[in-house]
């Protein structure tokens, strides 16, 4: 590991005047469960660490009538503790549930979740986020793919996102809180995330010294929520495909919908044709079926990852009928 | 609790490990929990190529950087610590040398290659980015069955990768293809899995110059071999060598070893007379400690139409991996020896292929070549069942030998010395109700849903054993020893880490003397204190170690015995010993065994011609192996949509003879099994055809974790066994034995559906989700 300084102030104000001008110069630690891992295998070489966790006014999560707040250094942990989140945004608490092994759980953030960079095996054998060798050959796309994007990777980034949380934001159309040099700032999740062009770009729209401080969640009005995620017992401790879905039903028929599904494209995969297919309609096997189906219509899976096109369609169906539930 | 004058007695009862409180409050010593004043640590460059050579490597950066006292390179110790040693010896077995550190090239990913020693663990490893090799990379061998073919050679000495033939079995097999109705076939693969133990492995060494002794600590489940082969690698007097294995967490076989590192660190602390100590990093443990399984091969099963088994032949590929380790070409004959199964087969050939690969050394993972043989022989069986339209069940019933039949000759050239496979069948069947069982599948069947019963049993060769099979002695020792103040020591030959001994030998010995259990105490792991032993592995420690113990207490008491005669002043044998108590008739005087000691120690009043103290050893040749069996039975239910195994029951009745703690048998079947659906369901080691390790990371090797194993039930059957005095067998390997098969064969079962004859493991979702949907 390459040395550093450790800074760790006790306001975000303090937070963001410590942060630099461009991405990997500082880096931000908060639960530590992926930065460590990326310091270590030398894939992130910051001048300076800034630990927020000193920052209390970024903790804690709070429901009230008009929605959740979920502060950025909220653990997982506290997330699931949440009985309100259980009862209003299963949709939520299954993604977090989700999240393996209790270390993690107690140690990860929401705002880790979302930053946190992806799991592709090039990018964290070194060969950047786009995956090229020392030519400018993209390796992903004839070689070792299996976790990679079966949906929008026509920008040239193969890496999924890893968010656990992000797919259940989106559905729920949470905005996050963001707070810079300027100011304080909020985000529809749904435009939080971008595939990046290069290293010197990230994978979601911040500044390089902002921060994310919280997550708000409108209050789930009726919304019927839920996740499922297909996670096999392989060794990557990330899910193959998840879908999170909320559904206003109108009568016994879908008035409105949202769905996002995570771990199939560069960000979080908005699936507005799922959307159309479904409203109208009352919710059975046979609507959520040709839901999913229209989610991934587009797909383009790569030479090893048809099967999670697949895994895509049975998470999106299964998400729907547990919502509708 | 006591038995000390009552009549309850600890074996057979569920007695709490000993071990436990000092291990769950954290308060155990493992290897690097120990510390010595002015411990230098030690870090590894290691070989990033799997074959390349080394043209140069520059150390000037390094040594210069904060905190660096030395470092040592291949070169700099050649010919100053001898090769890393192999005990196998077959007929025509090339052995590679097996430098401690590379020499001109290297040969797999993770090979040692330098060694930076340093004042803190952190200026070590930093240190190590600064070493400078030139490697040039060669052609890499990575797939066993085309280096048997050709190719690049890996030694070019030898002129090919053929390290060695094997051929094993009695009988005339092809006459018995030649007279079958009915010839199954089928191409398996044992995938190479990683033992992965929870403490990786670790070292300190601490010489001291004036003494000229050197104390080696190692996580170790062989402390005397290893003193053995270490003192000769190192060119000390083993006398003068002491090796401690202190907590240990977990072997699996992997740590049945002699490694580079254990003989490097001992000579570095030589040379700078200072501790010296290595923690293995878990990449390192992926990478540079033993891998197992690596068989790829053809299994043929030749039978009559009524199912009468004539004869199985076994063609196999061995990957090896670049050098022998100390068992590793020996663990594929351990798969000849058991391919009869539980089942009377009269011709048997395997004919097993030995193959160098770039890639680390396979050897003994729990099971040791069992596993792979009970696998080919259960698949063999399901698949012929399948093909003759027989039920599993009643194909395995009419090839087993009865129990009237033991001891059982097999055509590998065994004798099974008792079995009744029948019982621990039927008692497995009746626990899942299988009659019923299959009804229910039928339903569930029609109604779509693809549900799966799979059915194992199998026999294993336990209680290694006769030195006379062994490459480095067979037998285990014991000296029990009882002190002044009447408290018990054991001190065992047989070296546990984790099975629980501390607190079963206690019991036995607890037993014989009529003492409390918490009177006895049980040393193991120490050369300094402990008479020499060969080890734990092979389920052997209770089954030979734990009969030494036996041997030793029944010396003891028969010394005892005189020594109370004398003192209850009448004759030996109108004494007699019951519950810590000698009586001596005719008068029913009393003496206890503690009072015998401190007469022995105090040695005032003894009988002429004895000698003071109470100690005596035993070292127990056994005159067998033994042969455990039983029967697992797996349900699963397979998801439609994504190909997903779910494990809706589990039943294992097993037999491993006479149960000294039924807790901690019922600890090693379960983890037997969780290791077993490991490899059924997820584990594999994956070289790249670079020969780059891909799973080197618990990232990416997926060890079972605790949420996704099923509830295990478990019953047992008690044969017994003439074996030793004790009755016991062995149970250490016996669910990684029995599990592997009996999931395959239940998801298989459960494609049935599908017209699916054999996958390969890890039986990941997406392959059967693949057949499935046909893609």
């Amino acid at each position: 590991m390459q040395k550093f300084e450790y800074v760790s102030p006790t306001t975000k104000e303090q937070a963001v005047a410590l942060l630099g001008e461009n991405w990997g110069d500082v880096e931000v630690l908060a639960g530590g469960t992926d930065l460590l891992s990326l310091m270590k295998d030398y894939i992130t070489t910051p001048r300076r660490v800034v630990n927020l966790k000193g920052i209390a006014a970024l903790s804690g999560v709070r429901y009230s009538a008009s929605g959740l707040r979920l502060g950025a250094l909220a653990t997982f942990d506290d997330v699931l503790s949440n009985t309100a989140v259980r009862r209003n945004y299963p949709a939520i608490w299954a993604a977090v549930e989700g999240v393996t092994s209790p270390q993690i759980r107690a140690m990860g953030t929401v705002g880790g979740d979302l930053c946190q960079r992806p799991r592709c095996w090039y990018y964290r054998a070194g060969y950047g986020l786009l995956a090229k060798d020392e030519t400018g050959h993209a390796l992903v796309p004839d070689g070792d793919n299996r976790y990679h994007a079966i949906l929008g990777h026509n920008s040239g980034a193969y890496f999924v996102n890893p968010s656990s949380l992000a797919p259940a934001l989106i559905a729920l159309a949470a905005k996050i809180g963001v707070y810079g040099p300027k100011g304080a700032r909020q985000v529809d999740a749904a435009e939080f995330f971008r595939a990046p062009g290069g290293d010197g770009e990230r994978e979601y729209q911040l500044s390089p010294n902002e921060i994310v401080t919280e997550v708000l969640v409108p209050a789930p009005g009726g919304m019927k929520n839920a996740t499922y995620e297909v996670r096999q017992r392989e060794a990557l401790d990330w899910p193959l495909a998840s879908a999170s879905v909320a559904l206003k039903l109108t009568g016994r028929n879908v008035g409105a919908a949202r769905i996002a599904l995570g771990h199939v494209a560069p960000v979080p995969w908005r699936a507005g044709a799922a959307e159309s297919a479904l409203v109208g309609k009352a919710v059975t096997e046979q609507t959520a079926a040709a839901a999913a189906e229209a989610a991934l219509a587009d797909a383009k899976p790569l030479s090893r990852n048809a099967y999670k096109v697949q895994l895509a369609r049975v998470a999106v169906k299964r998400a729907i009928l547990a919502a509708a539930g | 609790m006591s038995s000390n004058g009552k009549n309850e007695k600890y074996v057979g009862r569920p007695v709490k490990r000993t071990e436990d409180p000092r291990l769950i409050q954290g308060l155990g010593h493992y290897v690097d929990d120990i510390r010595l004043a002015g411990e230098l640590y030690v870090a590894f460059l290691r070989s990033p190529y799997a074959h390349a050579r080394i043209n140069s490597i520059n150390t000037d950066a390094a040594r210069n950087a904060s905190g660096v006292v030395a470092i040592f390179t291949g070169s700099d110790i050649e010919g100053r610590v001898g090769n890393v040693p192999t005990a196998a010896a077959l007929e025509g077995l090339k052995v590679p040398k097996y430098p401690v550190l590379a020499l001109g090239k290297v040969f797999f990913v993770g090979q040692p290659v330098a060694a930076v020693v340093a004042t803190s663990r952190y200026a070590a490893r930093d240190a190590v980015d600064h070493i400078e090799v030139d490697f040039e990379p060669l052609d890499v061998v990575v797939d066993a069955e085309a280096a048997a073919q050709g190719g690049p050679v890996i030694h070019h000495d030898f002129g090919d990768n053929i390290a060695y033939v094997h051929r094993a079995g009695i009988g005339d097999v092809d006459a018995a293809f030649a007279s079958a109705d009915k010839i199954v076939a089928q191409k398996m693969h044992h995938q190479r899995l990683a033992p992965i133990s929870l403490e990786p492995r670790g070292v300190l060494a601490s010489f001291l110059p004036g003494e000229q002794q050197l104390t080696l600590w190692t996580s170790t489940q062989i402390p005397h071999l290893l003193r053995t082969q270490v003192a000769i690698m190192i060119g000390l007097p083993e006398n003068k060598v002491r090796v401690i294995a202190p907590e240990v967490g977990g072997g699996f076989g992997s740590k049945l070893n002699v490694y580079a590192e254990e003989a490097l660190l001992s000579f570095i602390s030589m040379q700078l007379h200072k501790p010296v100590k290595w923690i293995e990093t878990r990449r390192e443990n992926m990478s540079a400690t033993i891998h197992g399984r690596a068989q790829s091969g053809v299994a043929e099963l030749a039978l009559k139409n009524d199912g009468t088994i004539l004869g199985l032949r076994y063609t196999v590929t061995a990957d090896l991996g670049a050098y022998h380790q100390l068992l590793t070409p020996a663990i594929p004959t351990l798969t000849g020896l058991m391919l009869s199964g539980c089942y009377k087969i009269p011709a048997i050939s395997m004919v097993c292929t030995g193959v160098f690969t770039n890639k680390m050394a396979t050897d003994a993972y729990r099971g040791a070549g069992r596993p792979e043989a009970t696998y080919v022989v259960e698949r063999l069986m399901d698949i012929a069942a399948q093909e003759l339209g027989i039920d599993p069940v009643e194909l395995r019933r009419k090839n087993f030998p009865t129990p009237d039949e033991f001891p059982f000759a097999t055509a590998t050239g065994l004798f099974y010395d008792s079995g009744n496979y029948q019982a621990a069948l039927d008692r497995a069947l009746a626990m899942v109700d299988y009659d019923k069982l299959r009804e229910i599948q039928k339903s569930d069947t029609a109604a779509g849903r693809l549900v799966g019963i799979g059915v194992s049993t199998y026999v294993e060769i336990c209680a290694l054993g006769p030195s006379a099979a062994m490459p480095a002695g067979g037998w285990e020792s014991a000296t029990v020893r009882i002190e002044p103040t009447g408290k018990v020591t054991v001190m065992t030959g047989a070296s546990p880490h984790g099975q629980g001994q501390e607190t079963s030998f206690a019991q036995i010995t607890a037993d014989m003397l009529g003492v409390d259990l918490n009177d006895v105490y049980v040393i193991h792991g120490d050369t300094g204190i402990v008479q020499y032993g060969i080890g734990t592995f092979g389920s052997r420690a209770t089954a030979v170690g734990g009969t030494a113990v036996v041997y030793a207490t029944e010396k003891l008491i028969s010394k005892a015995t005189k020594i109370a005669a004398h003192l209850l002043t009448t004759d030996e044998e109108n004494v007699t010993f019951e519950n810590g108590v000698f009586s001596g008739a005719p008068d029913d005087k009393q003496v206890t065994i503690q009072q015998v000691a401190l007469a022995a120690h105090l040695a005032s009043n003894l009988p002429p011609d004895t000698e003071p103290g109470l100690s005596a050893t035993y070292f127990f040749e056994p005159k067998n192996f033994t042969f455990p069996f039983g029967a697992h039975i797996c349900i699963v239910e397979v998801d439609r949509d994504t190909g997903d195994i779910r494990i809706k029951r589990y039943v294992a009745v097993d037999d491993c003879g006479k149960v000294i703690n039924p807790l901690l048998v019922e600890g090693q079947v379960h983890g037997g099994i969780a290791q077993g659906l490991g490899q059924a369901l997820f584990e594999e080691v994956v070289y790249d055809e670079n020969g780059q390790l891909i799973t080197g990371t618990l990232m990416d090797y997926a060890v079972p974790k605790a949420h996704q194993l099923p509830r295990y039930e478990l019953d047992r059957t008690e044969t017994p066994t003439d074996v030793n005095p004790l009755g016991v067998k062995g149970v250490g390997e016996a669910g990684t034995i029995g599990s592997t098969p009996a999931i395959v064969n239940a998801v298989i079962d459960a494609l049935r559906p599908f017209g699916v004859k054999h996958i390969d493991m890890p039986l990941r979702p997406e392959k059967i989700w693949r057949v499935i949907s046909n893609q």
